[in-house]
């Protein structure tokens, strides 16, 4: 099971999430996630994306079918999403979705041209409040994943129970221009 | 006589409560902005953020996992004593106040360029990010009066810095300083803002002006000029997270200084985030 709804209407997503769920998810649907999520921001996305088209993902362990990637550091001050519109950041968007992400999960408005290329990959782009003290409480794991030389930039694998985020931007259409 | 020690411990635990609290302004503006909020998703968005500053409160976490550059506005009076190396006391309550929090370890390591590039890896240590250059004023009195504030990055990055021609019209200053933001507060992705903005002769001063705002403002007491900015940018529908809705700012803070014979006034705008001003202010004794 990788979906399930709550009587809050809160619909609970776990990981790997595989393409039916995503084709159910609309924009503004309230999620929580749990299982496993990596966490990687601008210095390790464009790398992972190169590494994804050079075909060497099994080279650092790292798998990204039906996985969630957080635009977020991990240390000691917790985690939390940053701008993802950064250069780094929202161009390594199309390439990870071609390459199994379901859910790139971080804060502010993307392009349009985002938009499309999630929807070509059947991908999402949810968003979450930089509530670190909140989500300190929903982190049962964490291990650098990969890149540990960048620090608290590294990308990181948590296990999570309860992530809160809200979908974005799902099947070319996006909650920021079609917000009342 | 004031000690070191005693600044070292005062600045430490400034900055802890800085980067770890809401003031009661902050509970307040919340409660309201939850009560007339309109938007469901928008209000889920507020309520998490209060949740967030309770378990904040209750596990002495930082608010946001950005957990700032440290700066200070150290206020002297003009009959205090002051300890010999009270400033680089003040830095050192910064390092141990970085440490205890404990702050993101986002020092960038290296020269110049490995510094710009971020090619030379970070340090672990929180405490090596480095106190920002500190404002120092003169007032009445035998107190010292210390501010920390902890300045994110995402308001750094949609923050503004440029001339307005005033055409001797305080509306029309202000009016672009608030277009400024409006146009800005759609890519921040942590609204509601509260804009911070200074007037004054130089980019310096109306940085430091800006600052100064961030360390007066108080969003339970807001002037005319500054509810009319609040109104401009509410009536932008951006919402909490950009999600719309009718929270977009929560209040404004304005701070106006020296100003010259000029057409031009510059003026310095950054659109605080969700949980800014992070701020904290401690008050020691500087008699004999």
């Amino acid at each position: 099971m990788k979906k399930s709804q709550k009587s809050t209407g809160i619909i609970t997503v776990s990981t790997p999430i595989d393409d039916e769920v995503i084709h159910t998810l609309k924009i503004g649907d309230q999620i929580e996630l749990q299982g496993k999520v990596y966490c990687g921001r601008d210095a390790v996305l464009p790398r992972l994306a190169d590494f994804f088209l050079e075909n060497r993902l099994d080279e650092i362990n790292v798998n990204l079918k039906g996985s969630v990637i957080f635009h977020s550091a991990v240390s000691p001050a917790g985690i939390g999403p940053t701008t993802s519109s950064k250069v780094e950041i929202e161009g390594s968007i199309p390439t990870l979705s071609r390459a199994g992400v379901k859910i790139h999960l971080g804060k502010g408005a993307l392009s349009m041209d985002t938009a499309k290329a999630l929807a070509e990959n059947n991908a999402l782009f949810a968003i979450t409040p930089p509530v670190s003290a909140l989500f300190t409480d929903k982190i049962e794991e964490q291990r650098v994943a990969a890149f540990k030389e960048e620090g608290m930039e590294a990308l990181y694998e948590l296990k999570v129970k309860g992530l809160p985020a809200i979908i974005a931007i799902a099947h070319g259409k996006s909650i920021f221009t079609e917000q009342a | 006589m004031l000690t070191k020690k005693e600044i070292e411990k005062a600045v430490r635990d400034c900055l802890v409560k800085a980067g770890t609290t809401f003031r009661a302004d902050q509970h307040k503006a919340y409660r309201k902005a939850i009560e007339r909020e309109t938007n469901l998703n928008a209000r889920w968005v507020l309520e998490r953020i209060v949740e967030n500053a309770r378990i904040a409160k209750k596990i002495k976490a930082p608010l946001c996992d950005d957990s700032g550059i440290p700066h200070a506005i150290v206020e002297i009076g003009k009959d205090a004593n002051l300890p010999r190396g009270w400033l680089s006391a003040i830095e050192d309550g910064v390092v141990q106040g970085l440490r205890t929090m404990p702050g993101r370890p986002m020092a960038v390591k290296g020269n110049e360029v490995e510094r710009v590039e971020q090619s030379g890896g970070l340090f672990q240590d929180p405490g090596k990010l480095v106190l920002a250059p500190v404002t120092v004023k003169s007032v009445s009195g035998t107190r010292i009066k210390i501010t920390v504030l902890l300045l994110g990055g995402g308001p750094e990055i949609r923050a503004k810095t440029y001339r307005v021609f005033h055409e001797r019209s305080m509306d029309r200053v202000v009016e672009e300083a608030a277009r400024w933001i409006t146009t800005e507060v759609k890519n921040l992705g942590c609204t509601p803002v509260v804009p911070a903005i200074g007037i004054g002769r130089t980019h310096m001063e109306a940085s430091a002006l800006m600052l100064e705002a961030m360390k007066e403002g108080n969003l339970n007491r807001q002037s005319p000029l500054e509810t009319r900015v609040t109104q401009w940018i509410n009536a932008t529908r951006v919402g909490p997270l950009g999600l719309g809705g009718d929270t977009t700012a929560l209040g404004t803070f304005i701070k106006v200084g020296h100003l010259r014979a000029s057409g031009v006034r510059i003026v310095s705008a950054r659109p605080c985030c969700c949980f800014e001003p992070r701020k904290a202010t401690v008050i020691l004794d500087g008699t004999d």
